[in-house]
């Protein structure tokens, strides 16, 4: 009896891990199944489950109007935005970790500011802007513009790692001549180099799956995957093969990169929440 | 300190980059709200008339509403989903990383593919939630589709896409809490909810306020998946203030009227966060 229950009771914890987890996987595995099934067992009423897959639906949403160029934007946004953030947040948040600079506490609360604020606070201003300066629909613009949220979350993340370097390390470096860049650029990143690769993956998350800013600031040329995929809406009730395939496209690499980096993500994000 | 001199330098392009992505949007919408423009015409200045004119109609009003019916909502069952799924999946002790690693899949997904995902399942003749639903003997409802149904759909849509985010950052906060006031309690006799409310929770309360903000910051702006799924309908039933936001700028074209309901937004959440941070401070100088 009594090891009935204490077996009772380490059971239900994995219990409940598995139907997390299938709660989790089910709506994915559900629109993979209707990516991979023909018109027909598509819209079958009840829903089959065991089907022949086709592979049709892929090439249909590959080869709609726009899509593989969105998708490549996509990556070069992606790009730019996390050498930009890089190359502006490593130092920033070198800088942000000593604790007597002038300007500490505003630029800290700056940041918070600019994580917290509407998106539509700036993407009418940065629509008029760019207008006249021709950024409007270009990839670049659009790695600027999310600077506004990857550069805080960056400089945040970057700073929490830095926190736990030695200070020795540096003035070891110093007294044997080295300038501040070359004491970043030899000491910090090295050793930081995996809260860097947790905050490029992050980073890269975030703007791969970004809609709101792009849906404004960007109408052809510099259209990214989400637009692309956002483009089959219309077509629910039509074509549910290639808005699946479409929307398992846009999954695929970020659910590698959650499989190959699962420990980065989940360090990168309670860090960020947690200091 | 000739190295001070320097070291100012470093903070140069990150200040250049904030300053032109937020000082100058929140100052150039200050300054577009009191203008009457559509886009491509003559701009006029009509002082606080945008301001009067959102917070006197109906659409400004019922989209502030839905937004926080949707995040409380949201927020709530997120928190309190993520803390029970983070206390049970702990005390694994077998394939606890397997099973992280598949539960932060849906916050891989994007705010669009969530939508489209959703609208697949929840159609109310072709969709498996109702198949499902009618193998039990339960007539589904048309989710997505009426008034009393559209909202409550979004928040179930947005508690499986986020809840991981709350599960994890908790998960990894319960790990690394202290052995020693667990095993004082255990000696004092105290029962595993005694324990879970005199020493687990009081520990974790720092990052579930750090949660709770940071969930109700991003409810507050919720866009993609009403974008993708509703559009704000059925008879705006689901209009959020950021989908108002998008209609009123790049359908109907009034910049200085969505640069109102943008400021009117941004003062709302500002505020909202100074009380939060406010009620922080207050009880960490009690305790």
């Amino acid at each position: 009896m009594s090891t009935s229950a204490s077996f009772r009771r380490r059971l239900w914890p994995y219990v409940v891990a598995v139907v997390a987890v299938a709660v989790s996987l089910f709506p994915i595995f559900w629109i993979l199944t209707i990516a991979l099934k023909s018109r027909m067992d598509a819209f079958a009423m009840p829903p089959v489950w065991f089907f022949s897959p086709v592979w049709e639906n892929f090439g249909r949403a590959w080869s709609a109007q726009g899509f593989s160029g969105a998708f490549f934007n996509s990556l070069i946004v992606c790009a730019i935005g996390n050498v930009l953030a890089l190359a502006a947040g490593i130092p920033a948040a070198y800088y942000l970790n000593k604790r007597h600079v002038p300007g500490r506490r505003t630029i800290l609360i700056l940041l918070l500011i600019s994580y917290m604020l509407p998106e539509f606070l700036f993407i009418v201003p940065m629509y008029v802007l760019f207008q006249s300066i021709g950024l409007y629909d270009t990839v670049i613009g659009l790695a600027l513009i999310y600077q506004v949220f990857t550069l805080p979350f960056t400089i945040w993340l970057l700073r929490a790692f830095f926190a736990d370097i030695p200070e020795a390390l540096a003035e070891a470096a110093r007294l044997e001549g080295a300038g501040t860049l070359r004491i970043v650029w030899t000491i910090y990143v090295p050793i930081a180099a995996p809260g860097i690769a947790a905050t490029v993956i992050l980073n890269s998350i975030k703007m791969w799956n970004e809609l709101t800013i792009a849906l404004a600031l960007t109408f052809e040329k510099a259209q990214t995957v989400t637009l692309a995929v956002a483009g089959f809406r219309g077509y629910a009730s039509i074509d549910w093969g290639a808005m699946s395939a479409a929307s398992i496209i846009i999954i695929l690499p970020m659910a590698l990169f959650a499989i190959l980096a699962q420990r980065r993500i989940v360090q990168g994000l309670s860090l960020g929440a947690v200091k | 300190m000739r190295r001070d001199k320097h070291i100012r330098w470093l903070i140069a392009p990150a200040l250049l980059l904030l300053a032109a992505g937020t000082l100058y949007p929140i100052v150039y919408s200050g300054y577009l709200s009191l203008l009457q423009w559509n886009w491509g015409s003559e701009a006029k200045f009509v002082g606080l008339r945008n301001f009067i004119r959102i917070l006197s109609g109906s659409g400004f009003p019922k989209a502030l509403f839905n937004t926080f019916y949707f995040a409380i909502f949201a927020v709530v069952i997120e928190t309190l989903l993520g803390l029970g799924l983070a206390l049970a999946i702990n005390r694994i002790r077998i394939g606890a990383g397997l099973v992280r690693t598949l539960m932060i899949m849906p916050l891989m997904v994007s705010g669009i593919a969530v939508s489209l995902i959703w609208k697949v399942m929840l159609d109310p003749t072709l969709g498996i939630i109702n198949y499902l639903l009618s193998l039990v003997g339960i007539a589904g409802p048309a989710w997505l589709g009426t008034v009393p149904t559209a909202m409550p759909s979004i928040i179930m849509i947005d508690t499986w896409w986020q809840t991981a985010f709350t599960f994890i950052i908790l998960s990894s906060a319960l790990k690394s809490l202290p052995a020693e006031p667990f095993e004082a309690a255990k000696l004092e006799g105290a029962t595993p909810f005694q324990s879970f409310r005199h020493v687990t929770l009081p520990m974790l309360k720092p990052v579930l306020i750090t949660i709770i903000i940071f969930r109700t910051i991003d409810t507050l702006k919720v866009f993609d998946i009403i974008f993708g799924t509703t559009g704000g309908g059925p008879l705006r039933a689901t209009e959020s203030v950021q989908t108002l936001a998008y209609q009123t700028a790049f359908k109907s074209y009034k910049f200085g009227e969505s640069a109102a309901i943008a400021v009117v937004f941004s003062l709302i959440i500002l505020t909202l966060c100074i009380i939060y941070l406010v009620i922080d401070t207050d009880d960490g100088e009690k305790a």
